[in-house]
């Protein structure tokens, strides 16, 4: 983990509400993996307060850089879309527990939901490497087709792409879990899904059923992102103080089979 | 006056401290979470996370969320319990080389007496916080908290069990804060920590409906500190125990502040979340101000403002 002072050096719109943000810092590029985030401070100042976590969607290590995908849905982000490259800002990560690699045998299906896209990019990129390989298939969806941010990105990384749309402007029409059955059938060695809560939970139940492994990435209201403040937390299937357990240090990424996603599903989640 | 040349110690009826700012409970764990970030033997002493008899599982989520200047927590009191605590958490707290001081909560005068009983066995400890303030559980907590005879009663049942030094954290949701503080100091306490969080609430507007789970939840950050300082005065005019004076401390123009209303000691807490080592900024920038204004002794400061009113 670092705490450092970065620079932005590159924002570019890929979405009608989202931005791609690079940031110098060869710290963290040199050491993220892939389903691991950064903290990044918005201000000098307190207000807006709170912190905002960013999953990592891929790093340059021999650049120093690494890149995250923000989507604006208020003050916070807001002001992160707004700002302009040169400004600096402080940055602690990488952060959380990241996807256990290579993970189980057999190909990999990504299922992304939106700007849940961005830790599945540095997996599927690191799912390519020799020591990880595995043969990558992703579906990606979203409302509409602006809102595949970054889903060239995600192509290339990847051996089959299906893009899903529910207004079926582009690719696929309906929801993005409608296209997931063929891709268990075909045979799958584990799935990995961001996304939306109830897209998740829709993932997760199909595993289930058919005894795929699956592990998600999980967003939730984060104080301190170190595991300190226990404001993060999600619920699991396990009884007595391991019942909520903290997105920031003991996910992002978890097993799908511990989720309590009937609790999830209640609205627990912000997505 | 050269640097380093000011004494920062402070005494807090009998506990000396290093220089007078403290972690907040709740905010710095058990110590060690944020070992790689904060220079934790610099700090005056650390408060650790409010513990209870037996673990606690805290509320559903959302348990937090941001709000101008501030954010809501209803964390519920999560904790792995007495037990667990000593046993895991204190080797590496007596290894930090600052006062540990130990937050307790309770849904009964009897587990306060029980936890104070426990803990007094335990070595490392220097004081025990009484927590009569968590807006966040059902039972207990603020409950005691805002009743003048309820904190008296359990303060005292604590003093019984324990030669530990005992400090009351105070809620700020009460009417007068002056009666409850005295309450305390008369069932024997030695510190009074003030304030714990200002019960609040906020509405999703799309949705209709609250965002936190628990409906309500204490509002902390640089929003309350107004609010915290001019609690922190009023006590100071009415008890002669010393005071740890916290809520929306960011800075040591803060911190002075809360000194100066009559804080022995002050504690940091939201803004470790946002700038982890922003302990380290409060302690140096206070002993700037001090050598620019010619004070020797932070201790000589705690209470000025009171003499210019």
């Amino acid at each position: 983990m670092y705490a450092r002072t970065t620079r932005l050096t590159h924002r570019e719109q890929v979405g009608p509400d989202c931005h791609l943000l690079e940031f110098d810092c060869p710290e963290i590029a040199g050491s993220a993996r892939p389903g691991q985030f950064v903290h990044v401070r918005l201000t000098g100042g307190f207000d807006p307060l709170l912190r905002r976590p960013f999953s990592v969607m891929n790093i340059n290590p021999a650049q120093g850089s690494f890149q995250v995908l923000v989507r604006t849905v208020g003050r916070g982000t807001m002001l992160l879309a707004q700002s302009e490259p040169g400004s600096e800002f402080h940055i602690i990560g990488p952060l959380g527990n990241g996807f256990a690699l290579p993970g189980p045998p057999g190909e990999v299906v990504l299922v992304a939901g939106g700007v849940g896209v961005a830790p599945l990019i540095f997996l599927a990129a690191a799912l390519h490497q020799p020591d990880n390989y595995r043969y990558v298939r992703a579906l990606f969806g979203a409302a509409i087709g602006g809102d595949l941010c970054s889903w060239l990105e995600l192509s290339l990384v990847c051996d089959e792409f299906t893009a899903v749309t529910e207004d079926g402007s582009a690719g696929e029409q309906g929801m993005v879990t409608d296209f997931l059955p063929a891709q268990l059938d075909r045979g799958a060695g584990c799935v990995y899904a961001c996304g939306p809560t109830a897209m998740l939970a829709e993932v997760a139940e199909q595993c289930r059923r058919g005894s795929v492994p699956c592990f998600v990435s999980l967003e939730q209201w984060m104080g301190c992102g170190v595991g300190v403040c226990l404001g993060c937390v999600i619920p699991t299937r396990a009884a007595g103080a391991e019942h909520y357990q903290r997105v920031c240090k003991d996910g992002p990424i978890f097993d799908a089979a511990v989720i309590d996603w009937e609790a999830m599903r209640r609205g627990c989640g912000p997505g | 006056m050269a640097a380093g040349r000011v004494d920062l110690r402070v005494d807090l009826a009998g506990l000396s401290l290093a220089n007078p700012v403290l972690a907040a409970s709740g905010t710095f764990g058990y110590g060690t979470e944020y070992a790689d970030l904060v220079e934790v033997s610099k700090l005056g002493g650390i408060v650790t996370k409010g513990i209870t008899l037996a673990p606690r599982e805290g509320n559903p989520p959302p348990r937090i969320c941001e709000t101008p200047a501030g954010m809501l927590n209803a964390i519920g009191l999560q904790n792995p319990g007495v037990d667990a605590f000593v046993r895991d958490k204190m080797p590496a707290l007596r290894e930090l080389g600052v006062p540990v001081i130990v937050n307790i909560a309770g849904e009964t005068v009897a587990d306060y007496v029980a936890l104070a009983a426990q803990l007094s066995e335990c070595d490392g400890i220097a004081a025990l916080e009484l927590n009569l303030s968590c807006p966040n559980v059902k039972q207990g907590g603020m409950h005691f908290g805002i009743d003048c005879e309820l904190t008296q009663t359990v303060v005292a049942a604590v003093r019984e069990v324990t030669e530990l030094l005992l400090i009351t954290k105070l809620s700020p949701n009460v009417t007068d804060i002056a009666e409850i503080g005295q309450a305390a100091g008369d069932g024997g306490s030695d510190i009074l920590s003030l304030i714990n969080t200002l019960l609040g609430m906020t509405i999703d507007i799309q949705q209709r409906r609250p965002v936190l789970a628990n409906v309500t939840g204490g509002l902390s950050g640089p929003a309350i500190q107004p609010v915290a300082l001019r609690m922190v005065w009023e006590l100071a005019q009415a008890v002669d125990l010393p005071i740890i004076g916290m809520g929306g401390i960011t800075s040591a123009v803060d911190a002075l502040q809360f000194i100066m209303a009559g804080a022995t000691a002050i504690a940091v807490g939201t803004a470790n979340f946002v700038a982890p080592g922003v302990t380290g900024c409060i302690i140096k920038d206070i002993e700037t101000f001090c050598e620019e204004q010619g004070i020797a002794r932070i201790a000589d400061l705690v209470g000025a403002a009171h003499a210019e009113v």
